[in-house]
């Protein structure tokens, strides 16, 4: 074998490559051309499909009728994906920069949670969020919520649900780009008297948060000056007291990479996830996961439920594709300082 | 969904200990099981039932159990996939059935009983592509509800019962199932259990409640805390029920009627969440006061919170019925007719019906299990009287075209159409 091998130096990276490709043939590119042929269907399970280039009609017919889920999908997608990002960077730098000798630990308790079933993690937020649990019936009890007061069934129980469940996905991708930032850089930023940022990062902060909580006010439907306000006012205080110049000129570009990666495995499975909208939400708050599984299950409405997915799928690479070339991945992967 | 059993967290086991309190009977059902055993020949092969003289009820003496025709033997396994908590369990070892355990020791079998089934579309999903390519699916009996039996009868995905191997069944199978419109001659679906949808109701909060109409009234009591079952057939029957329609002859305008009630309640603000059988939980938590209900959830609900209540509507309540079926091409479907039958014996059922306390199909069962159990006729939800049985409808069969329309209507609904 190893005499094979070098004498056909050229296959070796085809052959390493072959698992991974003939995994993705088996289950990927194979059932996506299945789905393909599903998508051009008509007719029914009892009476039979048939195949016929005529049905894109298909396509045009899922989207006219389905294209609201999609935003709304895009929506609480977008907004979970923010609020992981919001909560997983100050997390990763903690654990890179101050985590010590605790730093193991605190990795393995970002992961802890995938002990637990998927499900039964979504499940117990019911019980924690319940309209008189833990959370929200003491401060009915006091009076400081309205009797009628909940948060479950609602747009932010969901976008909670995503966001906790993604989580790790975002902190361990930013965890591992901070932790390679080399100290040294930030020490010759700060002896270049990149010290504290307070008037910029007042006003940064101002509208960033501002900007943040106006559209997370659109998406779950309060009132959006209320949730401007305050991310305003949030931002200034965090931008003025917590950010330095050399975090913003250093630190945080070359945690871009991380932070790209981290918000792909954020937002790509939340925009296909139907469990929390299911259990979480509500009639009003269904994605497009659920639609599909209805279509698909209940309603054994294949090439509707194909077509849907191919629409996902086809706009999620495209969003991928531009999110990309906004970035830069390759100069991201290469660091830019 | 409607099948669902007590949620994940039920411990149904609670009631049959705090009705019970022994196991004596339990014992007792065994030594008399093991006498049925009779020898005469062979059943008569009759292609449709005839309405059997109705079993003597009470009488312990056993069931008309034939030995099958000498042909065939049973074969060394069989399986069956079915629900969670739907038959009997060991008190001391949740892995053991009782009644199982003598349908083996009676015929030398093993039985691979999977509680595998969670919903019907979802199990349906995972064998209609062997059904559809003529293969066996690995089940000899699938325990799936009505309008599922009827899609796999139109498909023409199930066995034809050979009815000489199952006496007990086409004498002890109770009028009221017999030659429904989807399976006249009763040739395809033997019904294994029954449960009813009504109203499940927080009475300290709601008052006591009487009409299916509160789910579309706005009251402050129950405003915003109202559910509905995402169970396409319950949740359209109960409302046409509260719009005087007939659930057991459902069209087009009907359902377009029911929908219409059923969105302005949403659109009120009346309703919380549409939902399967998680409403349940909803009701404990007081999330939900006021819900459509299955009564296998509420049986254990009303122990667990005090002021619940289950309540078969004035106007009417649903009946729904899961039922044992062989699919197409099944490899034991001589002993799968065994294990159908072996239900039938009202000794037999009555066992099963102690521990799941749905409502039997079997002839003689009730009466056994007052026998059993006396205290259970003092409990309207696992043994209802008579009044409240007789207000019970089961929802009509629908053609393709019209389930297709329902399902598509009620999507909307569901808040995905």
């Amino acid at each position: 074998m190893g005499a094979f091998l070098r004498r056909n130096r050229r296959l070796v990276p085809y052959l390493l490559l072959a698992p991974g490709l003939l995994w993705l043939l088996l289950f990927y590119v194979y059932p996506g051309f299945q789905m393909a042929i599903t998508s051009f269907w008509s007719g029914s399970l009892e009476k039979g499909f048939t195949f016929a280039l005529e049905n894109w009609t298909n396509y045009t017919a899922a989207l006219s009728r389905f294209s609201g889920y999609y935003v709304r999908s895009i929506g609480y997608s977008a907004a979970a994906t923010i609020l992981t990002f919001l909560i997983a960077y100050p997390l990763a730098y903690t654990i890179a920069f101050r985590g010590g000798r605790a730093k193991n630990l605190l990795l393995f308790l970002v992961v802890a949670p995938f002990f637990t079933s998927f499900l039964l993690r979504t499940i117990s937020w019911k019980i924690i969020l319940g309209d008189s649990g833990i959370v929200f019936g003491p401060l009915k009890d006091v009076g400081l919520l309205p009797e009628d007061f909940r948060v479950l069934a609602t747009p932010v129980a969901v976008v909670s649900g995503l966001t906790y469940d993604f989580l790790p996905f975002m902190t361990l991708p930013i965890y591992v780009a901070l932790e390679k930032v080399d100290k040294r850089l930030v020490e010759a930023a700060q002896d270049l008297y990149a010290g504290p940022w307070r008037r910029g990062g007042t006003i940064v902060g101002i509208v960033l948060g501002g900007g943040l909580g106006l559209l997370l006010g659109q998406i779950f439907g309060y009132w959006p000056p209320f949730l401007a306000v305050g991310g305003a006012v949030a931002g200034a205080i965090i931008g003025a007291l917590l950010i330095s110049e050399s975090f913003v000129r250093v630190t945080f570009p070359l945690s871009l990479p991380g932070v790209f990666a981290g918000s792909l495995l954020t937002f790509i499975p939340s925009m296909g996830d139907y469990i929390n909208a299911e259990f979480l939400g509500n009639p009003d708050t269904r994605m497009i996961g659920n639609v599909i599984q209805n279509r698909f299950l209940t309603q054994t409405d294949y090439p509707t439920a194909a077509a849907l997915s191919f629409i996902l799928m086809a706009g999620m690479l495209a969003a991928v594709a531009v999110y990309a070339r906004a970035l830069g991945t390759e100069e991201l992967t290469t660091g830019r300082v | 969904m409607a099948e669902q059993e007590q949620g994940v967290l039920g411990t149904p086991v609670t009631r049959r200990r705090m009705l019970q309190g022994s196991t004596l009977a339990g014992m007792a059902a065994f030594l008399a099981a093991c006498g049925t055993s009779g020898t005469s020949p062979s059943a008569e092969p009759t292609a449709a039932p005839t309405p059997a003289p109705s079993a003597p009820p009470a009488s312990t003496a056993p069931s008309p159990t034939q030995e099958p025709t000498p042909a065939q033997t049973p074969s060394a396994e069989l399986n069956w996939a079915n629900w969670t908590y739907y038959i009997d369990v060991d008190e001391n070892d949740p892995n053991k059935h009782p009644t199982l355990d003598r349908f083996k020791a009676k015929y030398g079998t093993t039985v691979n009983y999977q509680e595998i089934v969670d919903d019907n579309d979802t199990f349906f999903g995972g064998i209609k592509d062997a059904l559809s390519g003529g293969q066996d699916t690995g089940w000899d009996i699938v325990t799936l509800t009505d309008w599922m039996a009827q899609r796999l009868v139109r498909l023409g995905w199930l066995e034809k019962f050979d009815k000489a191997n199952m006496p007990a069944f086409v004498a002890n199978l109770k009028d009221t199932f017999r030659d429904r419109s989807w399976d006249p001659g009763n040739d395809y679906a033997a019904p294994w259990q029954s449960g009813m949808t009504g109203l499940g109701y927080d009475e300290t909060v709601t008052g006591p409640l009487t009409s299916v109409k509160a789910l579309y009234t706005d009251d402050p009591r129950w405003r915003g805390k109202v559910e509905y079952l995402t169970e396409m057939r319950d949740a359209l029957g109960l409302t046409m029920l509260s719009l005087g329609l007939d659930p057991a002859r459902p069209d087009r305008a009907g359902c377009d009627a029911a929908i219409a009630v059923l969105k302005d309640a949403q659109d009120a603000g009346i309703v919380r969440d549409v939902k399967g059988n998680s409403y349940a939980e909803d009701l404990k938590s007081g999330d939900a006061v006021l819900a459509m209900a299955w009564s296998g959830d509420m049986i254990q609900a009303v122990i667990e919170k005090e002021g619940l209540r289950f309540a078969i509507p004035a106007e009417g309540g649903i009946i729904w019925t899961d039922n044992n079926l062989i699919p197409k091409g099944a490899a034991h479907k001589f002993t799968a007719e065994l294990a159908i039958d072996f239900f039938y014996d009202p000794e037999n059922a009555a066992d099963v019906e102690l521990y799941v306390y749905y409502l039997s199909p079997v002839k003689g069962a009730d009466e056994v299990m007052l026998q059993k159990l006396p205290e259970i006729k003092d409990d309207p939800i696992a043994f209802p009287p008579a009044e409240v049985r007789a207000r019970l409808v089961a929802f009509g069969a629908l053609s393709e075209d019209d389930e297709k329309y329902f399902n598509d209507q009620f999507a909307s609904v569901l808040g995905v159409g």
